[in-house]
């Protein structure tokens, strides 16, 4: 029983990583008042430019997982000009976008032979001597480092938000876009900024589930955690911290799944699959369920910002 | 008579003063549109219809197929055998067009499409395992089923919605993978064909399957046409359409004015999951004769871009149905022959959205340069 | 001396449609110079102009004599110039420091936080105003919020002060209050520029007028040596007659509201047991500043929003507070929301059909499966006439098209094609200029002697003591007074502030 917790346990980290660098990147692009549905498709950009730069120049996986940020700003400038540039309808520009990279990264995936070529990754590195203390030292201690990684960017990001001039700017490009433009700020260049920032956060988690975790590409392979990020990000009222806290509960979630079937329990394998989609509709339903008002949903998420507006 | 004390009277004639000349360039300035004739607006989504068919184009030319074979592939599509094949795909997807289009109307963002699918291809099935019901009627029962299917897994998403303010686009797009998983769970459980090794129910028999009437024309298309043509009378000349339009344009108005907002959302957002449903019936029935595992991919997608094209009319929907089935017929001949993966067809689908998105700009504001 | 701001030849379109024709403004350092004219005559337009949000198509601005092409706000602000806008441009969630921050950003947020908190206490207890620096703008009364703007923009080193409209949305005493800050500061050297369409806050405040009509600059006046009536003239340019009113038998009480509660969509309650009846063939006028509840409540009649607790009674079918909107239409309940096309109007949808819909329910344009459209166009172009909507060259033509004043009065034309018999108005006559405002007028006098029982929701008091047989006063979520006609604009005023 202890064996099953520890080992279930070891692994949330790994598993909640994803969700929690995508939520942050999408929170990053959220505050400025753009709703953001493209993590799913940039997170699979992520995810085959790490391991196509693996397969291309060697095991180098660090370099692979600044590719993949780097791929994703990239295409995330597309959604960042359908948006902000020509004001198209944030939903249909974000769906539109998702499909553009399932098909992108489908046929790069296809085309350059990529697909199910395994590759030796990034691995777990323990931190003597602290991983000897029993059941906490393997759970806490023996981690890939890009999970240690993300402590410090939540600071940074949690820091920059609230304590810093770039933050308040943001912040207000996203509650009033009309009182920031009367401040003299070019919500514009706020929004794109943020957007491909924000976006080289969604390269990260892809590219970690790629080139960390499964360490192949099979197209799709993203499986729906983007979609899931995004629910985290309402759930977590558009914060640092409570996303990363909502993050680890779906990486618990998620972490038990191959658990059960590794201790020998026999329950229905699909239905088991199913567990992370429920759960997220289950948060949901919570969330709506406690809340009366819309709370921390920054004031102008998904309206377009024009200037000169005739009443 | 009145002596108003005046300081002046501002002559309007008074030459305006030197201004400082102005380095560079001028600066853009938007404008929204007041009016715009129909003309250009078809001129422009044409315009950028064809852009975006020529980026697609060019990005399959690097893929390894040249302009010339692809327009050849495009013109084998239309002889008799191809043709067929068109038609018979054709059908799902004008009932998924449809689907989308009727609940997009009322603003019900209804991505669940594939999921309806899934329980629709299952609830029909279902008739079909268990042999609910005499020969003569199955088919219909099975429509019926399928239909049932669909309203249930959309209605779920809408009772979310209104209960609990979940919101509808990633209610229902969860809940596709759902459904998929429950598709999986039945297909390599208890419906599997024992004949063969394959996640997929047994064959239907002969009068359970949508076969072709005459020479060519799949009963599946007929079906297609026929709700496509209840949806256009529902919407352009019922009262309920008429209603429809104030709830999309503006539902706060259409609430204060007296419309029976709720009730039609119900009925609208039943009828696209039931269109749904009945596109993984007509799907299943007419193509593999048997419930597979992924008879439903890339519909959602397909859905979106129908509505989306056609503005969410119900006969424009069918023609723009026809269009893409042409599509996925030229891309399953290239993923055969040119070893180009079925994912281009999706990527084509995504960039001609994104470019005829992107026209709107163009139809809803003025650009202009001021010096 | 040089003015300090000088508007010269100022054109300006909207995608066709003209606002500014050829305007002129020139105001000094030292003086209140206010910008008179009814709502449309551009003056607003004019001043967001000056302070940079617009590009005139035409013209030039001059900054103590010096002509500048401004390229933003933020231009126009490092140029000394300060807009307060009618809508605050203030985001509601940050505290009062984080948003004069953001407008006089500073190198480091920490430090200049300090800064900032320490500038906005000084400067309020110079102006005379009570503003907590840490407090979140959300939490502010509405007077506090504008101090809050006048603060920002005298930080930011405006030594040029717009405001535009400022005492729109403040009570008579808080108007007295800022109007009298703002003169004091002209004292001190700064150029105010006070855009209203008051005649009696120009002839107190004033030291010179620019009266505005039509786009154009008509004239500029002495407001202590002008009359007023030769000020209206010039502003409207014929004075248009009041309304006639009849005496009427009152008839029964037709609506009912008891004790009434009701939420914003943030939670907070506006509403807080309210109370008030109205009888057949009697306007009941509704006064107060905006902001005490009247939009949430305003918003529970016509059915746009479900009050918390409460009743609405309804002659006919009785207490309709949780009831769906159709049930109060069918009771015959008529609508004219403050908003049009929020609550009134389908912008993107054809005339024909944002004034069918409230009938069609009835059978009169076909039955369910098919809808008589030659019926519809019939009756919507009779209505068309009737009622006097201009700018019409089709009824297919999309309702957004339409001035505020016609708008209004197709709003009306759809609402009183079924003989109501209770009529809610809120602000009806909101942004309309003269001519449309007396044609508002006439419709609902007419309602009210042909049995209706009226209630009129306005911020503008002049139009509740002309129009109203009855007056209560909302504040704060409740109605602290009521008064028989003749009122007294005084009392009025008064129990306005004393409850507040």
């Amino acid at each position: 029983m202890q064996d099953f917790f520890i080992n279930w346990l070891a692994n949330v980290p790994g598993t909640a990583a994803p969700y929690a660098f995508a939520a942050l990147g999408l929170i990053i692009s959220e505050r400025s008042g753009v709703l953001n549905l493209t993590a799913e498709g940039l997170m699979l950009v992520g995810a085959v430019a790490g391991v196509g730069t693996c397969l291309t120049i060697g095991n180098h996986p660090l370099v692979a997982l600044v590719v993949a940020m780097l791929a994703a700003s990239i295409v995330s400038l597309l959604f960042a000009g359908l948006v902000v540039i020509l004001r198209v309808n944030q939903v249909i520009a974000g769906l539109s976008v998702v499909f553009f990279c399932q098909g992108l990264t489908g046929l790069i995936g296809t085309l350059a032979n990529w697909q199910n070529h395994p590759i030796a990754g990034l691995n777990k590195i323990a931190i003597w001597p602290l991983s000897e203390i029993p059941a906490i030292g393997r759970i806490l201690f023996v981690q890939d480092p890009i999970v240690y990684f993300a402590i410090p960017i939540f600071f940074a990001v949690s820091i920059f938000l609230r304590g810093s001039m770039l933050g308040l700017k943001l912040r207000a490009v996203g509650e009033n876009p009309a009182a920031a433009d009367a401040a003299g700020l070019s919500v514009s260049l706020y929004r794109i900024g943020a957007i491909v920032v924000g976006s080289s956060l969604l390269g990260l988690a892809g590219g970690y589930i790629s080139v960390v975790s499964v360490k192949l590409w099979i197209t799709g392979m993203v499986g729906g955690r983007g979609w899931i990020a995004v629910a985290l990000v309402v759930f977590a009222r558009w914060a640092p911290w409570p996303a990363l806290a909502g993050a680890l509960l779906f990486g618990c979630i998620e972490g038990v799944v191959p658990r059960i079937a590794a201790a020998g329990i026999r329950a229905p394998q699909y239905l088991v699959l199913m567990t992370p989609y429920l759960a997220t509709l289950a948060v949901m339903i919570w969330v709506g369920a406690r809340n009366r008002g819309h709370q921390g949903e920054p004031g102008a998420l998904g309206q377009p910002h024009v200037r000169e507006e005739r009443r | 008579m009145h002596d108003v004390a005046m300081i002046a009277v501002e002559s309007q004639s008074a030459p305006p003063p030197k201004l400082p000349p102005r380095r560079g360039r001028g600066r853009v300035t938007l404008d929204i549109r007041q009016t715009i004739s129909p003309w250009k607006q078809a001129g422009i989504l044409g315009g950028s219809l064809a852009i975006g068919l020529a980026i697609s184009v060019v990005i399959l030319d690097f893929a390894g197929i040249a302009p010339l074979d692809l327009a050849k592939e495009l013109a084998g599509v239309f002889n008799a055998d191809s043709l067929r094949s068109v038609l018979v795909r054709a059908a799902p997807l004008i009932l998924v067009g449809l689907g989308a289009g009727l609940a997009f109307r009322i603003g019900f963002w209804n991505l669940g499409l594939e999921g309806q699918m899934v329980f629709g291809g299952i609830f029909a099935t279902a008739v079909s395992i268990y042999d609910i019901g005499p020969e003569s009627t199955r088919i219909v029962l099975m429509g019926v089923a399928a239909s049932a299917g669909g309203i249930l897994w959309v209605l779920l998403a809408y009772w979310m919605k209104v209960r609990f303010r979940v919101n509808e686009i990633i209610s229902t797009l969860l809940m596709n993978y759902i459904a998929s998983y429950f598709l999986l769970h039945l297909l390599y459980g208890a419906w599997q064909d024992s004949k063969t090794a394959f996640p997929q129910s047994s064959q239907y028999r002969p009068f359970e399957r949508l076969s072709d009437i005459g020479s060519g024309v799949n009963s599946a298309l007929l079906v297609a046409l026929a709700v496509a043509a209840v949806a256009a009378w529902a919407v352009h000349l019922s009262r309920a359409g008429f209603y429809m339009r104030f709830i999309s344009a503006n539902a706060n108005m259409a609430k204060v004015v007296g419309v029976p907002v709720r009730t039609i959302s119900l009925i609208v957002i039943a009828a696209s999951g039931a269109a749904a449903g009945l596109a993984g019936f007509v799907n299943v029935s007419s193509q593999e004769g048997r419930l597979t595992q992924s008879f439903f991919d890339g519909y959602v997608f397909s859905g979106i871009l129908i509505a989306f094209l056609s503005r969410n009319d119900p006969i424009i929907v069918v023609i723009v149905g026809f269009l893409l089935a042409v599509l996925f017929v030229t891309g399953q001949t290239l993923q055969v022959f040119y070893q180009i993966p079925f994912t281009m067809v999706q990527l084509v689908e995504a960039i001609i959205v994104i470019a005829v998105a992107s026209s709107e700009f163009l139809i809803r504001h003025r650009i202009r340069w001021t010096r | 001396m040089t003015s300090a701001l000088e508007l010269t030849g100022i054109k300006k379109s909207f995608d066709g449609v003209v606002a500014l024709d050829g305007a002129v403004f020139a105001a000094k350092s030292g003086e209140v110079h206010a910008l008179l004219g009814e709502n449309g005559a551009g003056k607003s337009s004019l001043m967001n102009i000056a302070a940079g949000f617009y590009v005139p198509d035409i013209g030039t601005v001059a900054i103590h004599g010096e002509a500048v092409a401004l390229s933003g706000p933020a231009d126009a602000r490092a140029r000394g110039i300060g807009m307060v806008h009618q809508h605050f441009k203030l985001v509601k969630p940050f505290t009062v420091a984080e948003n004069i921050l953001l407008a006089n950003p500073q190198r480091h947020f920490r430090s200049g936080i300090r800064d900032i908190r320490d500038g906005v206490r000084k400067q309020a207890v110079e102006l005379g105003f009570d503003i907590d620096p840490d407090r979140r703008v959300e939490d502010l009364t509405v007077a506090e919020q504008q101090q809050v703007e006048i603060i920002k923009v005298l930080l930011g080193g405006a030594k040029i002060l717009i405001l535009d409209e400022p005492t729109a949305v403040l009570t008579d005493v808080e108007a007295e209050r800022l109007l009298e800050t703002v003169r004091r500061l002209a004292q001190s050297g700064v150029a105010v520029v006070l855009v209203t369409h008051k005649l009696h806050e120009v002839k107190r405040y004033a030291d010179a007028v620019t009266i505005m009509r039509g786009g154009r600059t008509v004239a500029t006046a002495d407001p202590r040596v002008a009359s007023a009536a030769e000020l209206t003239e010039l502003t409207v340019g014929q004075t248009a007659p009041l309304p006639d009113r009849t005496e009427r038998p009152l008839g029964p009480t037709l609506l009912n509201v008891g004790a009434l509660h009701c939420a914003r969509s943030d939670g907070q309650v506006m509403v807080a047991d309210t109370s008030f009846f109205v009888r057949a063939g009697e306007i009941y006028g509704l006064a107060g500043v905006s902001g005490n509840g009247q939009a949430e409540l305003a918003e529970a009649l016509i059915g746009a929003r479900q009050p918390l607790s409460g009743e609405i009674w309804l002659e006919g079918p009785g207490d309709i507070a949780a009831a769906p909107a159709a049930v109060r239409r069918e009771a015959g309940l008529a609508a004219i929301p403050a908003d049009r096309y929020a609550f009134a109007l389908a912008g993107s949808l054809s005339i024909a059909d944002n004034f069918a819909v409230a009938t069609i329910e009835s059978g009169c344009y076909g039955p369910p499966w098919l809808i008589d459209r030659a019926a519809i166009r019939r009756d919507a172009s009779e209505a068309i006439t009737a009622y006097d909507v201009q700018g019409v060259r089709s009824v297919g033509q999309k309702a957004a098209l339409l001035s505020g004043g016609n708008a209004q009065k197709l709003v009306i034309a759809r609402e009183f094609s079924r003989q109501p018999t209770v009529v809610v108005a809120h602000s009806p006559s909101r942004g309309l200029d003269v001519r449309a405002c007396a044609a508002v007028h006439e419709r609902l006098l007419a309602a009210r002697d042909r049995g209706a029982a009226v209630v009129l929701i306005s911020e503008d008091l002049d139009e509740i003591l002309a129009l109203s047989d009855r007056i209560g006063v909302m504040t704060r979520g409740r109605i602290v007074a009521e008064f028989d006609r003749p009122a007294d604009r005084q009392e009025i005023g008064r129990a306005m502030v004393d409850h507040a």
